[in-house]
């Protein structure tokens, strides 16, 4: 305002130096007090929004990925383990001028496929593109280089860790797998020990700050850094080699006799380690999406089966053991026992037949160990059986493992008794019937089966492994003796029907087990059958427990013929793998018929 | 110090009664000339110079020391980017040793080799006695370690055998054989058949 008149006089005099300087001040005191104004704004009002901003030029805050645990074997083989990997990532604005040649070139170095990729590398209005997840991390930066070095630009790499079980399917229903890992979240474990023990497995992330200087750490500068916590390993009692042959002989078991699926167990007798859990069908945990959800859980573990006559040998121990019977015991068995609702009849037609204790278990009669069984007092089997560990989870830190099926209170009839004292009526899950019969196998202390070595907690809280296992008196010792004499009689050529179990030069003792199995549809007793085979060896001394189901063979094979060979082939690869020789004694001569 | 007692009294003191108050002080009070002081200045060079050293020489220091830490810095992250490389490859390398050893494979090879595995196993023990009993293995392998091949479409595969329909029926004549198991006899077939009552429905 005061400018306009003081111009007036510029054309023919500079004015007098007064009002110019005192214009000049003016000009000055203003623009002065306009930083005056900026410095108070900057320091006194919102000082905390720009301190952050400056800081943060050149800040770099990274995490520090925590390592995530192995799972090993009891002899520190892996079953699952990890592997730095990355992720290649394009930013298709800077991509999709070269498309076809850099998709041929990723084509042709990481395998992944051409069409999806030039796809991929022109999207348009994306900035962010994967090309391949889970390359090993090695390969990854070679292949950018490679890129960078022709003139290819906009691919980079990030961290993409990946998991590999390098047994494929040997202990993939145990072991479980990772999802594709998430970005921001991590690891994904959808199933097994993976999951079951996430917690202890996956670690703690650190996170590091620091300024950098043209890619470059700047030395003075605050830097924090909060080191990683790795994920502990996770060791487990499974032999990965045992576990192997004991699937491929599961496999070869169920495919040639048509059955629908199948378990088996290996117990070490002695620690009540499980050496071998199969499952088969399975799956290739490194490609789990190509099996079947329903493949990808431990039957063993999840599905409950009545257990058939496997379930006579505990019976009948219990029997011993309360001093009612003797292994040489008469039994008189009549064609058919009709009791109260219903007949029970044997599996083979026979007249009346004079049987011992032990040839009622040779033979498996039915109706010899329903006899035999009425000597219980009331509750007196039941409990027994509870002592074995039947009705109750295993808890060796599989998720979802069924307890089983024991009836209680007033379901417990006198019925019911007869039928479970031969095995139906009932139902376990395959790693519970094996520790019940390693019981015997034991001396008559029953042992908790453990899957993991030493002691892991799992995500819910609960500490399960080897040093968490307890032992309980379940039978004396002699009537576990003559337990195990009975069963032996099982696999002789001439006494039993399962000579196919036998091991040759070795003592074995053990039981077959044919089971009406109740059908998915009609949840009733549809004409399908599970056919098992559980025994031990050697006889006099056992080291290990094996036991074999087959779900519903369509052969038309029973317990001794289609469970037996699978048996004495495993008890035959793990006496051998483990150097077990032969004892040596005579095998039992227990008289069957009298 | 001096005590008046001990003090030699100056011979011939002319003022020997003049009382001897204060006779410190003005001992003390007595004014003499100062004697002129030497020019004894420092040479101011040496201290200059020593300044100026020690200043180019931190300055210089520092620099050198912040230099060092920068190129060292430099180091830091050319090694970290090798150890992470290396790490990477020990890794893969790691994993291929892990596929190398993987049951399956090794016991292909073992059986492309004409390995078998035993039937019954055997020791030999130091004084030549054998434990066990050596069963000869059979030519032909007892395992079969991959899967059966998936059956055929049904546009290729041969016209399928009679179905066994008695194996569904639940019936007690269940004699069709083709067990696995060598050496099982009829009766094994049907082990342990249970009862066939209708209570037994659920």
């Amino acid at each position: 305002m005061r400018r306009t008149p003081q111009q007036r006089p510029r054309g023919s005099t500079r004015g007098s130096p007064q009002v110019r300087l005192r214009i000049g001040f003016v000009l000055i005191a203003m623009v002065l007090s306009v930083f005056g104004a900026r410095l108070v704004q900057l320091q006194g009002i919102d000082p905390n929004s720009y301190a952050p901003m400056a800081l943060a030029e050149g800040l770099r805050e990274v995490v520090l990925p925590a390592e995530r645990g192995d799972i090993l074997d009891r002899n520190g083989e892996p079953l699952a383990t990890s592997v730095e990997g990355s992720m290649i990532i394009a930013d298709p604005a800077l991509t999709a001028e070269d498309a076809p040649e850099l998709a041929k070139l990723l084509a042709n170095r990481l395998g992944v496929d051409y069409f999806k990729v030039l796809e991929r590398l022109r999207a348009e209005g994306s900035r962010f593109e994967y090309v391949a997840r889970q390359v090993p991390a090695a390969r990854a930066e070679t292949v950018v280089d490679v890129a960078r070095e022709r003139g290819f630009d906009g691919l980079t790499v990030r961290r993409d860790p990946v998991r590999t079980y390098p047994g494929g399917d040997v202990a993939a229903n145990l072991v479980g797998f990772l999802g594709t890992p998430d970005p921001e979240e991590g690891d994904q474990p959808l199933a097994g020990l993976e999951l079951a023990f996430d917690a202890q497995l996956s670690g703690t992330d650190g996170s590091a700050r620091y300024q950098v200087g043209a890619g470059n750490r700047l030395p003075l500068a605050d830097s924090t850094k909060v080191d990683a916590v790795d994920g502990a390993d996770l060791t487990t009692t499974i032999d990965r080699d045992l576990q192997w042959y004991t699937q491929r002989v599961l496999r070869q078991t169920v495919e040639d006799s048509r059955a629908d699926s199948g378990f088996a167990v290996v117990l070490d007798s002695r620690t009540g380690d499980l050496l071998a859990v199969a499952d088969h069908p399975t799956f290739d945990a490194n490609a789990p999406a190509e099996a079947p959800k329903g493949d990808r859980i431990s039957r063993a573990m999840t599905d409950v089966y009545e257990p058939g006559s496997v379930q006579k040998v505990l019976t009948l121990g219990a029997l011993i053991d309360a001093g009612k019977v003797t292994p040489r015991t008469r039994i008189t068995v009549p064609p058919v026992l009709n009791r109260q609702d219903s007949p029970i009849g044997d599996w083979f037609d026979h007249g009346t037949i004079r049987l011992t204790l032990a040839g009622v278990l040779a033979k498996s009669s039915n109706i010899g160990t329903v006899l035999a069984a009425d000597q219980f007092a009331d509750g007196e089997l039941r409990d027994y059986l509870t002592r074995f560990g039947l009705g109750r989870r295993t808890g060796i830190g599989v998720l979802g493992e069924s307890p089983g099926i024991l009836p209680s209170g007033s379901l417990w009839t006198s019925q019911t008794e007869d039928r479970i004292a031969f095995g139906q009526a009932l139902s376990v899950n395959a790693v519970q019937m094996a520790a019940a019969v390693n019981t015997i196998a034991n001396g008559g202390v029953r042992v908790d089966p453990s899957l993991i070595e030493g002691s892991a907690t799992m995500n819910d809280g609960s500490v399960v492994g080897t040093e968490q296992a307890r032992t309980e008196r379940v039978l004396s010792e002699r009537a576990a003796r003559q337990t195990a004499a009975m069963m032996e009689r099982v696999v002789d050529p001439e006494a039993g029907v399962a000579p196919g179990a036998a091991v040759p030069g070795y003592r074995v003792a053990g039981k077959t087990g044919t089971a009406q199995a109740v059908g998915e549809e009609c949840a009733c007793y549809d004409g399908s059958f599970d056919v098992s085979f559980a025994g031990f060896a050697p006889a006099d001394d056992p080291r290990f427990t094996v036991y074999v189901v087959v779900k519903n063979p369509g052969n038309g094979g029973g317990g001794g013929s289609v469970a037996g060979p699978a048996f004495a082939k495993l008890m035959s690869f793990t006496l051998r793998r483990y150097g077990v020789p032969p004892t040596g004694a005579e095998p039992s001569k227990l008289p069957v018929e009298w | 110090m001096s005590s008046p007692a001990a003090d030699p009294r100056p011979p011939g003191a002319v003022r020997s009664r003049v009382p001897r108050i204060a006779e410190a002080a003005v001992e003390r009070a007595r004014l003499t000339v100062v004697p002129r002081a030497q020019a004894v200045r420092a040479a101011r060079l040496p201290f200059v110079v020593l300044i100026s050293v020690l200043m180019l020489g931190g300055v210089v220091g520092l620099l050198m020391f912040n230099t060092s830490m920068q190129q060292t810095s430099f180091t830091t992250t050319t090694l970290e980017g090798r150890a992470a490389t290396l790490l990477a490859r020990e890794q893969e390398l790691t994993a291929e040793l892990e596929e190398l050893r993987d049951p399956q494979r090794l016991a292909t090879a073992a059986r492309a080799q004409g390995m078998r595995t035993p039937v019954a196993p055997a020791f030999l023990l130091p004084d030549g006695t054998v434990r066990g009993e050596a069963v000869p293995t059979p030519e032909e392998d007892g395992e079969r370690i991959t899967a059966k091949a998936p059956p055929l479409p049904g546009i290729l595969a041969p016209p399928p055998p009679p179905p066994p329909a008695e194996d569904r029926t639940g019936d007690r004549d269940r004699t069709r054989s083709g067990d696995t198991g060598a050496g099982n006899r009829d009766r094994e077939r049907r082990d342990d058949r249970k009862t066939r009552n209708d209570q037994n429905r659920r």
